[in-house]
């Protein structure tokens, strides 16, 4: 098949899918948003796995992307802020009030833990953004293992950066991190030791050359002599300038 | 411990054993990441042969092998098998750290599992910097350690003293008269007197 | 009979007797990894084995995981940009190329045409890039030595053109968001254009030599048989989902601002499912962006190579999630702003992490060299899956 034979996306089919998990979820389907040719769904932990299976069995989707988590507590002390601003700035910004409102993003969301997993099909060629909320205290919500197989690592590597626990899955264990890694890396709360210790200098960050190694500090050679000119040679052509093909290769 | 390392041979024999030692090694190839592309490149393409330099890419196992390039990031869970393969690997053996995130932690220098260069946990003797370093940086790497090794003095090397180049970036570490003088310098870049 | 004699009967029976009976043995457990000369990176894989025959697989990433989704939370819009092609090394300029458009569609710029082609050509040199070195280690890892000397003088060429236009061979750090960072130099597009025969022409040898060969046929027809269903469930993609049937090229299906429905190219796509499937689609795959990339060079169109950007990039806040076919399946990311110098939540969703995570399933009741075979042809880089 070529590209220009293959069928274009057709319009309707986000909101088939929608209209579809409406139908399924009633009113555990919380909020939905269709914009920018994408459409993201958020649903009651509880009918999670509801949802999944409306997904696979009845809405053709069944091209399992991924699953994750986000963790919408504010740390302005995290995001790449930090890396433009000098030494006077970082103190002013200490004396803000650091705890800001947690604002959580498309579709909403009432908590501080999202899990977000995405499924796709692959005959009509769209997809779509589940979301949950979690409790904070207790981040847990049920698998989709006995659903879609690849959920496995996702659920496991969740886990592991955040600490949702998924129950029914076979055996939530490290994926990434050494066994003995304790707590969870991708919540706001977990610092990058290496930047706490050694900020980024940001724009600065280029080592000055030692004294002794200085070549403005070495003793100037003696004078050279000048060369005899040799009036006899013809001055030289100046050479010819960059080549009119340019770097060919 | 053999003659040599005893420092009963004269010198001139050793000098002759340096120099064979330095253009018959075999490198174990212990790449990591990206910096393996280059390291292979080097190593296995036609164009930046490494063969012609006296050094075979292609040891059996470590125990084989003269020195090992270490290339690419070397993670915390990674370091065990990184000591582990250092330490099968026969005396006297040397490592090469092929690119920033072996030298230094490179651009991840700031995570939570990266180890800020592998010069932690083995020691280094030659860094060869680059994100990733061409194939000519990492031969040009190759052949000051061939440099090295032909000043090498064994039987220093077996009391546990460092060999240091004159002229290298020390910051003054090491007093000027235990630094040893390399043959033969680059013309382009001849050390400081 | 004599003593000597009865001893001598009674032993060879009893030696027979012991050639007979069931060997009652334990299984044993194999480790391959996490340094091999078969693993693209540091994989490991603990395998049980009962006799030839694994009875589970459990592979074990993490040793390359650098925590790329937590630095990104700390570095701003540039700065990612130059960590992000080091996920998949080989072809490193497809990894820019999802992230900047999230970044673009979430502020609203269009790059100009001219840069959406040459963007396209990029991406394309490296999918050469990173499948010429696929089909090299191919061999490689089933023995056959040769191959990867031919991949990577190959690869140099393609090597050369992307350091001519961008200064590094590989990871060029190309892509801007709104844009690109310079245009070509003269000249470019024809070796370009040159490039391409060299690339085809490996093709054609690579072909003849390994692919087309018997050993290789033996070695991989049947082996690694993967359905489209349990290949969907794990979230196979790329030339591994084409390779069991499915007719899915992310280039062709979907809307994005770059431009390959420019040019005249086709889907492959293989019935069997099997390892040689998967490495005879990689193969086509490479010809097809040959054509790709001699098509668009010779139609690029002129104009701006960057579009209006500030100079202190600030992504208003949203969330996007785009994806593209990258060398190694799809790559998408998923970004999330509230507006800062960098990204609230960047998630990466990275092809090799579904295509790896179907060993355990897809190396049950496997012959141990096959193991090999398998995970050869389902191609990983170590980077992609840990990141």
């Amino acid at each position: 098949m070529t590209a220009t034979e293959a069928p274009a996306i057709e319009a309707g089919h986000h909101q088939r899918i929608l209209d579809g998990l409406r139908r399924s979820l009633g009113g555990a389907l919380l909020d939905s948003v269709l914009e920018r040719g994408d459409l993201w769904v958020r649903v009651e932990r509880a009918a999670w796995h509801q949802a999944f299976e409306a997904g696979k069995r009845q809405l053709g989707l069944t091209f399992f992307s991924f699953l994750s988590g986000i963790d919408w507590q504010p740390a302005p002390g995290l995001s790449g802020e930090r890396t433009f601003k000098g030494e006077e700035a970082d103190e002013a910004e200490e004396s803000a009030d650091e705890v800001a409102e947690v604002r959580t993003g498309i579709a909403g969301g009432a908590t501080r833990f999202q899990v977000f997993a995405r499924l796709y099909d692959v005959r009509r060629h769209v997809g779509v953004t589940l979301k949950a909320d979690l409790d904070d205290a207790d981040p847990r919500i049920g698998t989709v293992t006995d659903l879609y197989r690849g959920a496995d690592w996702h659920e496991r590597e969740a886990w592991e950066m955040f600490g949702f626990t998924f129950d029914g899955h076979p055996g939530l264990r490290h994926l990434y991190l050494p066994g003995e890694f304790e707590g969870h890396p991708l919540r706001k709360d977990f610092p990058l030791l290496s930047r706490e210790v050694k900020p980024w200098p940001g724009l600065v960050n280029v080592e000055q050359i030692p004294a002794h190694l200085d070549p403005k500090n070495q003793p100037a050679p003696p004078a050279a002599e000048p060369a005899p000119v040799d009036e006899a040679a013809p001055a030289e052509a100046p050479a010819p300038a960059a080549d009119a093909d340019g770097g060919a290769g | 411990m053999g003659l040599v390392e005893k420092g009963l041979l004269p010198k001139p024999l050793t000098k002759l054993l340096n120099t064979a030692r330095s253009y018959s090694l075999w490198v174990y190839q212990w790449g990591l990441a990206c910096c393996a592309i280059e390291m292979g490149a080097a190593f296995g393409s036609p164009r930046y042969d490494v063969m012609r330099l006296g050094v075979i890419p292609f040891p059996a196992s470590a125990r084989q092998a003269d020195f090992v390039c270490v290339s690419g990031t070397a993670t915390d869970k990674m370091a065990p098998p990184i000591r582990r393969l250092y330490e099968q690997m026969p005396d006297p053996k040397y490592v090469i750290s092929m690119g920033s995130c072996a030298n230094s932690g490179g651009p991840y220098w700031d995570s939570y599992s990266v180890l800020k260069g592998v010069d932690q946990i083995i020691p280094v003797d030659v860094y060869v910097p680059g994100c990733p370093p061409r194939p000519e940086a990492l031969l040009e790497g190759i052949v000051l350690l061939q440099m090295k090794i032909r000043n090498e003095d064994m039987a220093e090397r077996w009391r546990g003293e460092p060999l240091v180049v004159r002229g290298g970036l020390d910051h003054g570490a090491v007093p000027e008269e235990k630094k040893v003088a390399v043959l033969k310098t680059r013309k382009k870049n001849p050390a400081p007197a | 009979m004599p003593d000597w004699k009865k001893a001598a009967y009674i032993a060879a029976q009893a030696a027979d007797a012991r050639v007979n009976v069931e060997l009652e043995a334990e299984g044993m457990t194999l480790n391959i990894g996490p340094q091999h000369p078969a693993t693209h990176g540091t994989l490991r894989i603990v395998c049980r084995l009962d006799g030839e025959q694994v009875v589970w697989a459990d592979p074990m990433p993490g040793y390359m995981h650098r925590g790329y989704e937590k630095l990104c939370e700390v570095r701003n819009y540039p700065q990612i940009n130059t960590l992000v092609n080091r996920i998949d090394w080989l072809g490193s300029f497809c990894n820019e190329v999802p992230f900047i458009l999230a970044a673009e569609q979430l502020m609203e710029v269009e790059a100009p045409e001219r840069a959406q082609w040459i963007r396209t050509i990029f991406f394309e040199l490296g999918r050469q890039a990173n499948l010429i070195l696929f089909l090299g280690d191919v061999g490689t890892q089933l023995g056959a030595i040769t191959p990867v000397f031919l991949a990577f003088r190959d690869r140099e060429h393609v090597l050369n053109m992307i350091e001519a236009a961008t200064g590094g061979r590989f990871h060029p750090n190309f892509d801007r968001i709104g844009g690109l960072k310079d245009d070509l130099p003269k000249g470019w597009l024809d070796e370009t254009v040159g490039c391409m025969q060299r690339v085809e022409d490996f093709c054609d040898e690579i072909e003849d030599l390994m692919i087309g060969g018997t050993i290789f046929q033996q070695r991989t027809r049947g082996v690694g048989v993967i359905p489209a269903e349990v290949g969907l469930e794990y979230g196979l993609t790329g030339a591994n989902i084409r390779a069991s049937g499915v007719d899915w090229d992310l280039r062709r299906d979907a809307e994005s601002p770059l431009a390959w429905k420019s040019a005249d190219w086709k889907v492959v796509t293989h019935p069997d499912g099997d390892s040689f499937a998967r490495c005879w689609v990689r193969l086509q795959e490479v010809r097809e962006s040959a054509r790709i990339v001699r098509q668009l060079c010779e139609g690029l169109p002129s104009g701006p190579i960057m579009a209006k950007v500030p100079k202190i990039i600030k992504v208003p806040a949203g969330e996007a999630y785009v994806e593209t076919e990258n060398p190694l399946g799809v790559m998408g990311y998923y970004l999330v702003s509230q507006g800062g110098l960098g990204p609230f939540r960047l998630k990466i969703r990275t092809p090799s992490f579904n295509n790896i995570s179907i060993a355990p399933w897809v190396l049950r009741g496997v012959y141990v060299p096959d193991v090999i075979t398998i995970l050869a042809s389902l191609y990983f880089i170590l980077g992609d899956i840990d990141r």
